[in-house]
């Protein structure tokens, strides 16, 4: 099993967390914005009240300002006792009449506006360093009256910022207590939700790991439908598994049997020659355990290139393989061994192809084919063999296709021509009987179509489709019906 | 000669330690580190400016001339008024540390900044209303009394609340023209503060203006000439006295008794701060530690007749020595920015309009320097 290097829990963490985190940092920020909004408004409401009561008590008499400033005024302004405060009451003419005389930044031209435009006087609301601190000013105009005379005087009054500072802080304080809080009882039931979200897996790990290694049966976890493909693809695997280790077996006890028959027809075969005394008979003999001893030997060469091949096909990249030329040259190995038995090899075509694969294994692959052909060909026979380009089929790029002019298979043995050691009951020729399902085998690993159909009159096609070139494939079969 | 250092630095480290432990411990190790203190630091002065008088807070001198054996404190004295205006006028006199009764003119240099901000370690201990941001820090407690020469009662009862004192007032009549003496609150701090404070809580503020603008009250600018006048017998009441001076007069002289009104007792803070821009910043510092600390106030309970501002001081004239003497709701006057409005020049000339309808133009002439 590969070992993962990336935990999808803790990526769900992480990416829960930054989430979080972003939210929270977000709320903060609100809370910030908030806390300021808010305690200036009210801060501001204060000083505006404070200036309020003293405008209240300013009147005229006698054509003079009368002023008389309430203590409330000042218990307003104490109610942010730990800030300094400052007021000055003016005349339209600059003139301080009481107060602080050197108030900074008043704003004479919009208060002067106000009592020459407006009905009423609204506040206006400045802040400026006086004393070397930062103050917050509201500047306030009051009409008085007195007969037919019209005379304004300006109410300002600052408090500098502690108060309303700390006030501020106080609620960003509490924003920053409420949001951990909730940031650590959020991240805690995510922490919880994520464990259960992924206790499926846990529960699939933990069914195989308490499997024996021989068990191969579907497992019947229950999973939540996300999670199914994953369990359907491992029960695929395993009984892809399964049905290889039951090949297995039973490719072993049959290739016990195979070698051990012609073993047993060996050693009467040489009990009988030791005990002829007729010398002929006695060649006779020899000359059948010399047969009996090709075939086996010939059973036992195909048993070790299937080994062979199946460790080829564990470790050995593809690589571009010339496939017209890595045919004529086996058809040109096998002429020879052809003619002594009276059948004649023809490659037709002259179409050129490469295709992405192990030269090793398609060589082989063509061998048992090409041989397969040549033994069930009558005498005079001909095989034909053809690499022809299917333009035609969208999937396919290069088609092999080998005739002979056999018996051919009847349609229901075709189905199990390719297991292991299978041979036709009405099958005269000698043959170790995996031939063709190594040949299919080599031919899947290639992704390759493998069919059998009959050539006319009679005889056996055996046809390999080979997929469009494309670049690198998984050399390991995909299971069906899974996405991974 | 490494040694020597080290020893040296050891013996300082003793002093500093035990110093901050006990006033009583100062002596023995005080002497032994003086010859290093003095060659360090020789001849330092802190300045101070205030309106109390030099005998008693002198004992808190000493003791922090004990503390600094290389410092002398250089204390100028004046009356409140005055010693506000020369702040403002003269900054050349400005002194290291500013101390007065007169709260309102106090918190007015701290609002406008003149205050250097110490965050005395003391000031924990301390109720948080004594001081104001950590600029102005009250020290004392002290009740605004009456003081009455006995001898004008005959066989009346001592009056203890201000509605009794106008009753008194009242029948004694013409007894009491030119016997009543008060603060010129015009010229003393403390007697206008203690008079407008009369203004924001009593009903009885008006009638008792009236009652002593009839009866030619007499005027002084600061309570000893006011007590020495009350022993005299050239005044028989005196009004709106602080407590200290007062309840020392009585126990000297029988005759004279102190009395906390009992309809409310109004409450002054003396108030010192450290002068922004002073020459000492750092003794000014060790002399507010010292002010504000159970040493310092335990000497002012004890030995110099000030009623301390830390409740837990204990002595004869503590807070709780003092709330077991007869006194009507204490009604102190808070530290704060209510004390703006006894700055306000508007409000002073409507209050010095009043007192001059109430006074006549005669106790102008009759007002004793």
């Amino acid at each position: 099993m590969p070992k993962t290097t990336t935990s999808l829990r803790r990526q769900l963490i992480l990416m829960v967390s930054m989430v979080l985190i972003c939210i929270n940092v977000l709320a903060l920020w609100g809370a910030h914005i908030y806390a300021n909004r808010a305690t200036k408004v009210s801060y501001d409401r204060l000083l505006y009240g404070a200036a309020l009561q003293m405008a209240e008590n300013i009147n005229i008499l006698d054509s003079k300002v009368f002023i008389d400033l309430p203590v409330s005024a000042f218990e307003t302004l104490a109610l942010s006792n730990s800030d300094r405060a400052f007021y000055a009451i003016m005349s339209s003419q600059y003139q301080v009449l009481t107060g602080y005389n050197d108030l900074p930044s008043i704003p004479f031209t919009q208060l002067l506006l106000q009592s020459t435009e407006k009905e009423k006087f609204i506040p206006i609301y400045y802040e400026a360093p006086y004393h070397e601190e930062n103050v917050r000013f509201v500047a306030l105009g009051k009409r008085l009256l007195e007969a037919d005379k019209v005379n304004d005087v300006f109410i300002i009054v600052g408090q500098t910022l502690g108060a309303r500072q700390a006030a501020a802080a106080e609620i960003n304080r509490m924003a920053l207590h409420f949001v951990s809080l909730f940031f650590v009882i959020t991240l805690l039931l995510l922490l919880f939700v994520i464990w259960r979200v992924l206790r499926p897996l846990q529960a699939i790990k933990q069914a195989i790991t308490e499997r024996s290694p021989l068990e191969l049966s579907p497992l019947e976890t229950n999973v939540p439908s996300e999670i199914a493909p994953l369990l359907k693809s491992i029960n695929y695997f395993m009984a892809q598994l399964d049905t290889t280790l039951e090949r297995l077996k039973r490719f072993t006890a049959e290739a016990a049997h195979q070698i051990r028959t012609p073993l047993a027809g060996l050693n009467s075969q040489a009990q009988n020659a030791i005990d002829e005394t007729d010398e002929a008979l006695r060649q006779k003999q020899l000359q059948h355990i010399l047969e009996s001893s090709n075939v086996l030997t010939n059973t036992v060469n195909q048993l070790l290139n299937r080994a062979t091949l199946t460790h080829r096909y564990q470790s050995h990249p593809f690589s571009p393989v010339s496939l017209d030329q890595l045919t004529k040259d086996t058809c040109r190995e096998l002429v020879v061994w052809a003619l002594e038995r009276g059948v004649e090899i023809e490659y037709v075509g002259d179409l050129q192809a490469t295709i992405d694969g192990d030269e090793f294994a398609l060589k082989q692959m063509l061998q048992n084919i090409i041989e397969n052909a040549i033994k069930y060909s009558p005498n005079k026979g001909l095989v034909e063999v053809e690499l022809m380009s299917a333009n035609k089929l969208n999937a396919a790029a290069v088609v092999l296709q080998i005739r002979d002019q056999g018996v051919g298979v009847p349609d229901e043995d075709k189905e199990h021509i390719f297991e292991y050691f299978y041979r036709s009951p009405d099958n005269q020729a000698s043959g170790s009987g995996i031939g063709l399902s190594i040949a299919k085998e080599v031919a899947e690993h290639h992704d390759a179509r493998f069919h059998l159909k009959d050539n006319e009159p009679t005889g056996l096609i055996v046809e390999v489709i080979f997929p469009k070139r494309t670049l690198p494939k998984n050399r390991y079969p995909k299971p069906k019906g899974a996405r991974l | 000669m490494r040694l020597m250092a080290m020893f040296a630095c050891f013996l300082v480290w003793v002093f500093l330690t035990l110093s901050s432990l006990a006033f009583a411990e100062q002596d023995s190790t005080g002497k032994e580190s003086t010859g290093k203190e003095i060659t360090a630091n020789e001849g330092r002065v802190l300045s101070i400016n205030g309106a109390v008088n030099r005998a008693v807070i002198d004992p808190l001198f000493k003791a922090f001339e004990a503390q600094h054996p290389d410092v002398t404190i250089h204390y100028t004295e004046s009356n409140t008024r005055d010693l506000y205006e020369r702040f403002l006028s003269e900054p050349e006199t400005r002194a290291d540390i500013i101390m007065s009764p007169a709260m309102d003119l106090q918190f007015k240099l701290a609002n406008d900044g003149f205050a250097l901000a110490y965050q005395s370690p003391e000031l924990e201990r301390l109720p948080s209303d004594s001081y104001w941001r950590n600029e102005l820090f009250g020290f004392t407690y002290e009740p605004i009394v009456t003081a009455i020469n006995t001898d004008i009662l005959a066989a009346d009862d001592l009056p203890l609340s201000r509605e009794q004192l106008l009753n008194l007032i009242r029948k004694k009549n013409h007894l009491l023209d030119e016997k009543i003496g008060l603060f010129d609150i015009k010229k003393s701090g403390i007697g206008y503060l203690a008079w407008t404070y009369d203004g924001q809580q009593s009903r009885s503020y008006g009638r008792l203006l009236e009652a002593f603008g009839n009866h030619q009250a007499q005027l002084y600018t600061d309570t000893s000439s006011m007590l020495q006048a009350l022993l005299k017998g050239q005044v028989f009441v005196a009004y709106n006295l602080i407590g200290a001076y007062s309840y020392q007069w009585s126990e000297q002289y029988p005759w004279i008794k102190t009395i906390m009104p009992t309809d409310y007792t109004s409450v002054i803070m003396r108030t010192a701060f450290i002068y922004r821009d002073a020459k000492q910043p750092s003794l000014a510092k060790r002399f507010i530690d010292l002010l504000l600390s159970p040493l310092g106030q335990h000497i002012l309970a004890n030995q110099s007749g000030l009623t301390p501002i830390s409740p837990k001081a204990v002595g004869p004239y503590s807070r709780d020595a003092l709330s077991k003497l007869p006194h009507g709701i204490f009604r102190p006057i808070p530290l704060g920015l209510e004390l703006l409005i006894q700055t306000d020049d508007a409000k002073k000339q409507l209050i010095y309009n009043e007192w001059d309808n109430a006074m006549g133009p005669l106790s102008e002439l009759l007002s004793s320097p």
